[in-house]
């Protein structure tokens, strides 16, 4: 009894602590402009919706979450159609005895912050500053090498022997993976499907520097825009802020069931 | 025409030989099954055949065709893998079904026809009630038998099975090894079969191949396996209890040939029969002597017998088992039917039927095996 009180104290505390800093934008997005700052923090006050519209308006966030959009599913299926038969091919053939897989996962090897300037100036170079283009090929190269990572995982759990059954049944390899490897693959892939996306929309350094205008620009980097000259505008960021992470909340509630599954797949030996 | 040949078959795995220059050919309709320890290449045989692994050197024959360079899904073989390999997402009817509905067989089935033909297979095999059920929520022992019914669903050139009964119990075994062969005669397949346990080999097969170290030791029917093994290998691999091995000399003393076990406890001469062939195991010297437990007889009057302490007794439902030692951690069985009444340590006189007498060239030492 003690144990499980323990225990149900030790999961409040922390499910509080990583829904604080969203619960704490939800209370000042809905909060009159002179309360935000206070100190002590108001709890109890008049909610006000005004912050909503204003944001809106103001930091044109239709066309940011379009651009966001575009570019996660842009990118992720870009990363799909490389990840799959690239983990495919190092998992079953072994191909460049795992060197290749190595020099992959070592494009991970460097923070972020370190290769953005000559991102920043090889893309001007072709001309991808500003384009949806530049965001999805900066998003990709970042999760190719996870994605290829965790697939390569899930393919080596699959016996190769299933395939040469298969192909003594009579089928052909193209056949076999539609058949038979790619049912097998659908919590993997819901996995990696739901990682890309919700990397693409949550990264900002990439987003913000290689775009300047709203043409290309992503939500997660328009944010930035309500850090003014005159100050912070809290209520119309947290206001945006919160729309700008819903989509990825549904999304990732309703992916739940395949992303458990997908991160256990394999765990147990059947 | 042969069904199935294999040619100077060589594989190597890096740089260990699996299998070293093996032929043979299997008749149409003939059962024959690949007897050997683990990693002896029986598997590499077979997955030869179906063309999973490409052998370095050699040729498979199917019909008389060359199909060594064909792609494994043209060669229209059936297999059973010993680790199953069924598809995990599809049912059990639709594993069985798989290989009906492939693009390469050359008429579709009707969904009458295709019901009809894995309810039968599924029936003999008695997996009948778990049509429905997806390959995770079966034991081993019906897993195995859904992969045996996805492989004899359909009429192909040849079976290919891998070790497809090890994972059943022994009931079960008996059981499902019966209704295989039942199966096998039915459909007139002709079957390359691979198993460790020379058992099954002995009961299923008209014939039986012997591999040792990707090598061929022997080929024969199961009972010139039995009654005449080539060589020590074959008779140690093939016979419970196994066939007693003694290392000794052949002499001749006067007109008879005799058989004798240097620093024995007590003196071990044994008379062998005159036509004993001993020109070809290398005339008189050193030979090794085979003779099965069930030969051995407890023989009170013999003239001949030796009397040798019990070092240990067993006693099973219908025999007992005695053991002698003969020093140097050499150990020889007998094995009579009923209950002795004997006790460890009692001196036995063991009397040797000069006609079940078996004689070997050295291939090995005694322990490996």
């Amino acid at each position: 009894m003690a144990r499980n009180l323990l225990f149900w104290v030790g999961i409040v505390l922390l499910v509080g602590a990583c829904l604080f800093p969203i619960l704490w934008m939800l209370n000042l997005s809905l909060k009159p402009n002179e309360l935000a700052q206070a100190v002590p923090p108001a709890f109890f006050f008049e909610p006000t919706f005004e912050h909503y519209p204003t944001a809106w308006r103001s930091a044109n966030l239709g066309p940011l979450l379009l651009n966001s959009v575009i570019v996660a599913v842009g990118s992720t299926i870009l990363v799909l159609l490389v990840s799959v038969p690239a983990a495919y091919s190092f998992a079953r053939y072994e191909t460049s005895r795992g060197h290749l897989l190595f020099m992959i996962l070592s494009t991970r090897m460097m923070p972020a912050a370190a290769i953005v300037v000559p991102y920043y100036l090889i893309f001007r170079q072709f001309g991808l500053l500003n384009t949806h283009m530049g965001v999805i090929l900066a998003h990709a190269f970042f999760n190719f090498s996870f994605c290829t990572f965790v697939l390569y995982g899930f393919f080596k759990e699959i016996d190769p022997n299933i395939e040469y059954s298969a192909m003594i049944d009579g089928y052909s390899r193209p056949q076999i993976f539609r058949k038979i490897i790619f049912p097998l693959l659908k919590p993997p892939i819901a996995v990696v499907t739901s990682f890309s996306l919700m990397f693409s929309w949550n990264e900002f350094l990439f987003a913000f520097v290689l775009t300047r205008t709203d043409a290309s620009r992503t939500v997660t980097a328009g944010i930035e825009q309500f850090w003014t000259m005159t100050g912070i505008q809290w209520g119309p960021m947290s206001a945006a802020a919160l729309i700008a992470i819903a989509p990825m909340l549904v999304f990732s509630i309703y992916l739940q069931k395949y992303i458990v599954r997908g991160l256990t797949f394999g765990a147990v030996k059947r | 025409m042969d069904k199935l040949q294999l040619q100077g078959i060589t594989k190597h795995y890096g740089r260990t030989l699996a299998v070293d220059d093996v032929s043979f050919a299997c008749t149409r309709g003939e059962f024959f099954s690949i007897l050997g320890a683990s990693g002896a290449g029986k598997s590499t045989l077979l997955k030869s055949v179906a063309g999973i692994v490409q052998p370095d050197r050699g040729r498979v024959l199917i019909d008389g065709h060359d199909v060594t360079k064909r792609p494994i899904q043209d060669r229209n073989v059936a297999m059973a893998f010993e680790n199953y390999s069924l598809y995990p997402q599809m049912k059990v009817y639709e594993n069985i079904a798989f290989p009906l509905r492939a693009p390469t067989r050359p008429r579709r089935l009707s969904p009458t026809e295709e019901r009809a033909k894995v309810t039968h297979v599924a029936t003999i095999l008695g997996i009948e009630p778990y049509l429905d059920r997806l390959p995770g929520q079966l034991s081993g022992g019906q897993r195995q038998r859904v992969s045996l019914a996805r492989a004899m669903v359909r009429e192909p050139n040849v079976f290919l099975l891998d070790e497809p009964l090890a994972h059943l119990d022994a009931k079960l075994k008996f059981q499902t090894r019966t209704r295989l062969k039942q199966l096998a005669v039915e459909i007139g397949a002709t079957t390359l079969y691979v198993t460790h346990d020379f058992r099954e080999a002995l009961s299923l097969s008209d014939r039986i191949l012997i591999l040792r170290q990707g090598r061929i030791e022997q080929i024969g029917t199961p009972k010139e396996i039995y009654h005449a093994p080539a060589t020590d290998f074959v008779a140690a691999l093939v016979g419970d209890p196994p066939m007693n091995l003694i290392d000794g000399r052949v002499a001749r003393a006067g007109d008879r040939l005799r058989f004798e076990v240097e620093d024995a406890p007590v003196p071990i001469v044994i008379d062998l029969p005159e036509n004993a062939a001993i020109d070809r195991i290398g005339g008189e010297g050193t030979v090794r002597l085979g003779c099965r437990p069930g030969d051995l007889r407890i023989a009170p009057d013999d003239r001949g017998a030796i009397r040798l302490p019990i070092y240990a007794i067993e006693h099973s439902a219908e025999a007992s088992l005695l053991s002698f030692s003969l020093g140097h951690d050499r150990i020889i069985q007998a094995q009579v039917p009923g209950r002795i009444d004997a006790r460890a340590g009692e001196p036995v006189p063991i009397g040797f039927a000069a006609d079940r007498l078996f004689l070997f060239r050295k291939s090995f030492e005694l322990g490996e095996v």
